[in-house]
């Protein structure tokens, strides 16, 4: 027994020092770029990092803890997107007595209207607080929409048959998003109302915390969302579905769940990214950005460790970053023949993938295997009994 | 033919090639290859180069193709999936292995056509191949040279897994590797030739696509949902299924598209990727072991009265 004890607190020390570690070099990094460049570096990093973390959490739930192959997260990202380009426009427009019909998402209408809401809002935060949490609910409620219609085929499906289909179906989102001008505008972007507009100038200063806490609150969901039994069954399901199913489990039931929770997370992310940037332009909403580039996050930070995501986000993100803004002075050579040095961001993509797949199986921040209560009151419990 | 048609055959052999490429090596590795995308777009920017920098036709580089092609799978097996699968790696690691190639590739791809374009001053980001096409017998050549060229090529691999002595190798490695390695078959040869075989349909198959749309970088990257969907369709069990595949998504698509505008208004064009994914999802839905899950041959075998081994 201490012997256990001492391997688990060893195990424990080795995670916690890695994650310091890692925090570590972040820092530093962000240091750095604070004094070569500027303050608002940090904060589209830091906007960055909030949003594809949760997008990255989502996933990690679906396929680091149930272990469904989820080739095809942009859909849901998609959806909340497209609900809060869509709805929430609407519902104020209608509410105000502009144009709310099929006509808002004309291109000729729309960016006549959604200066007018801004305005509205602007004048009144509270009603800025209420359009953010509608927002908000909206872009969650078409992700379990979503979630719900894409779990009905994908329950039946196996590993790579499933994660293709999931692909397809994200790929075809985007393509009806882009042609469907109804929705959103089709080719050319719709503007989505500002609730954080009464902030003028410092609109960005405001964003950045909000949408932290948002991304922490979600973390701090998924952690104990994740330790719970639930959390318990979906890892069961994920290690050895078929003893999962002996053991009583409803495999098809917490599929579907796994499935449904992560796709309103991500639409969620999604909703926040149109927010952000203030128009959904659905060709922008690729697979690359929103499948590919979180798969390599979760890969990175360790698959099924929340906190090793969070880190592999903001790793990457910061590397990310650093190509763009360093690409005249570092990749010079580049430049020279012509070659535009952005293109380096897929390789670092594919590197990184191969990097972890090859030498790195586990991530920077493992999985950690831990009891579901914290041992001392699994000790309290015990010397109730007795 | 009509328009659509000649074009739609043009796009179904190289989809047809493509999808091959990927049940090909998912039968022998087991791994879903996504580098297919940018080894489709490795092979059209071969042909582009040889066209506007060499001259000539566009047909009579396809062996470079091939071999480039044929390279680019070498790399990825002896780079990546050697070591892979001698880990026993899961399905969904060999999957986003070949991921990461791809991706590494297409930024590749993405400098090659920059430096093109500041070097020889060309325009390869929207490249309209058939323009480098000849007239035969009032239609595109393409139209009837690439579908000759992918049934000649499937004939010539029908020759070699079925004739030769590796190919025989090759399909007892498919049907019980582990047996084929303790009767002296090295399993290793016949990954790799895999790969360089696989890679080189790849590349084929999107030189041949380009014929038929407009060749960008990122030209396998939007296809790829398709050439999956034609090896699906196939039944990811046999070559032949998985060939057979990519002719219908391919074939369905633009006869769909044709058809649905001519009834419904130009506004489907925009949705031409729904149409083979719905027939796949349909067709998965009545046969779900794919078009190869059909039992066709028993019927055929019935009627002619022989048994033989089955079939790769």
């Amino acid at each position: 027994m201490t012997s256990n004890e001492s391997f688990a607190e060893k195990v424990k020390d080795l995670l916690t020092s890695r994650i310091l570690y890692l925090g570590a070099v972040i820092v530093a990094l962000l240091a750095f770029l604070y004094f070569s460049r500027s303050i608002s570096i940090i904060l589209t990093i830091l906007i960055q990092v909030t949003i594809f973390s949760i997008i990255t959490m989502s996933l990690n739930l679906e396929t680091g803890y149930t272990g469904i192959p989820q080739f095809g997260r942009v859909a849901a990202v998609i959806a909340g997107a497209f609900a809060v380009g869509a709805i929430p426009g609407r519902i104020m427009a209608g509410f105000m007595g502009l144009p709310a019909g099929v006509e808002y998402a004309s291109d000729t209408v729309n960016f006549k209207v959604v200066p007018q809401i801004n305005n509205l809002l602007a004048s009144n935060w509270l009603m800025s607080l209420g359009f953010l949490i509608m927002c908000i609910v909206i872009a969650g409620a078409a992700g379990a929409i979503i979630g719900w219609l894409i779990s009905r085929p994908a329950i039946r499906l196996k590993e790579a048959y499933l994660g293709i289909s999931m692909l397809a179906i994200g790929d075809f989102f985007m393509w009806v998003g882009h042609n469907w001008t109804m929705l959103v505008g089709g080719s050319v972007p719709v503007n989505v109302p500002d609730p954080f507009r009464m902030f003028g100038p410092d609109r960005f200063n405001v964003i950045v915390p909000v949408f932290f806490v948002l991304a922490v609150l979600i973390f701090i969901y998924l952690n104990k969302l994740t330790q719970s039994p639930f959390g318990r069954n979906l890892r069961m399901l994920r290690d050895n579905d078929l003893s999962a199913n002996a053991a009583g489990l409803n495999i098809v039931k917490v599929r579907t769940q796994s499935l449904v929770i992560g796709a309103t997370i991500a639409a969620i992310g999604g909703g926040l990214y149109v927010i952000y940037t203030g128009s959904v332009a659905a060709i922008g909403l690729t697979r690359l950005t929103f499948t590919f580039w979180p798969w390599a996050y979760m890969m990175l930070g360790g698959i099924g460790s929340n906190i090793g995501v969070f880190m592999g986000v903001f790793l990457l993100t910061i590397l990310r970053t650093m190509i763009i803004i360093f690409r005249s002075t570092w990749f010079g050579f580049l430049l020279e023949v012509g070659i535009d040095p952005l293109w380096l961001e897929y390789t670092l993509l594919g590197a990184v993938i191969i990097i972890v797949i090859l030498f790195l199986p586990h991530g920077l921040v493992p999985e950690k295997v831990e009891p579901m209560l914290p041992s001392k009151r699994i000790k309290n419990v015990l010397e109730k009994r007795q | 033919m009509a328009p659509w048609m000649s074009s739609g055959l043009i796009y179904a052999s190289g989809l047809a090639l493509t999808a091959g490429s990927i049940t090909l090596l998912y039968i022998v590795t087991r791994t879903f290859n996504f580098a297919v995308a940018s080894m489709a777009t490795i092979g059209f920017y071969t042909v582009y180069t040889g066209v506007t920098l060499y001259g000539g036709l566009p047909y009579q580089y396809y062996p470079l193709v091939f071999i480039v092609g044929a390279i680019s799978g070498f790399i990825c097996y002896y780079g990546l999936n050697r070591q892979l699968l001698r880990r026993k790696a899961a399905e969904i690691t060999l999957m986003m292995s070949t991921l990461g190639y791809d991706l590494v590739l297409l930024s590749m791809i993405q400098m090659y056509t920059d430096y093109l374009t500041h070097t020889y001053k060309l325009f390869p980001r929207r490249v309209t191949m058939s323009l480098f096409d000849f007239e035969l017998f009032g239609d595109r050549a393409a139209a009837f040279i690439l579908p000759a060229i992918a049934i000649g090529f499937i004939m010539i691999l029908h020759f070699f897994l079925t004739k030769t002595k590796f190919g025989i190798a090759m399909r007892a490695t498919i049907e019980n590797p582990i047996l084929a390695g303790a009767s002296g078959i090295n399993s290793d040869l016949v990954y790799l030739i895999s790969w360089i075989i696989s890679g080189g349909m790849a590349a084929l198959g999107g030189s041949f696509m380009a014929m038929a749309m407009t060749g960008t970088p990122v030209m396998g990257m939007y296809t790829i949902p398709l050439m999956f969907a034609g090896a699906i369709l196939g039944g990811l069990g046999s070559i032949y299924g998985g060939i057979l595949g990519g002719l219908v998504i391919g074939l369905t698509e633009y006869a769909g598209v044709f058809l649905l505008s001519q009834r419904f208004g130009p506004w489907v064009l925009g949705y031409r990727m729904g149409i083979p994914l719905f027939i796949m999802a349909a067709t998965l839905l009545v046969f779900p072991r794919g078009l190869s899950g059909i039992p066709l041959t028993k019927y055929i075998k019935n009627l002619v009265g022989q048994k033989r081994g089955v079939n790769v």
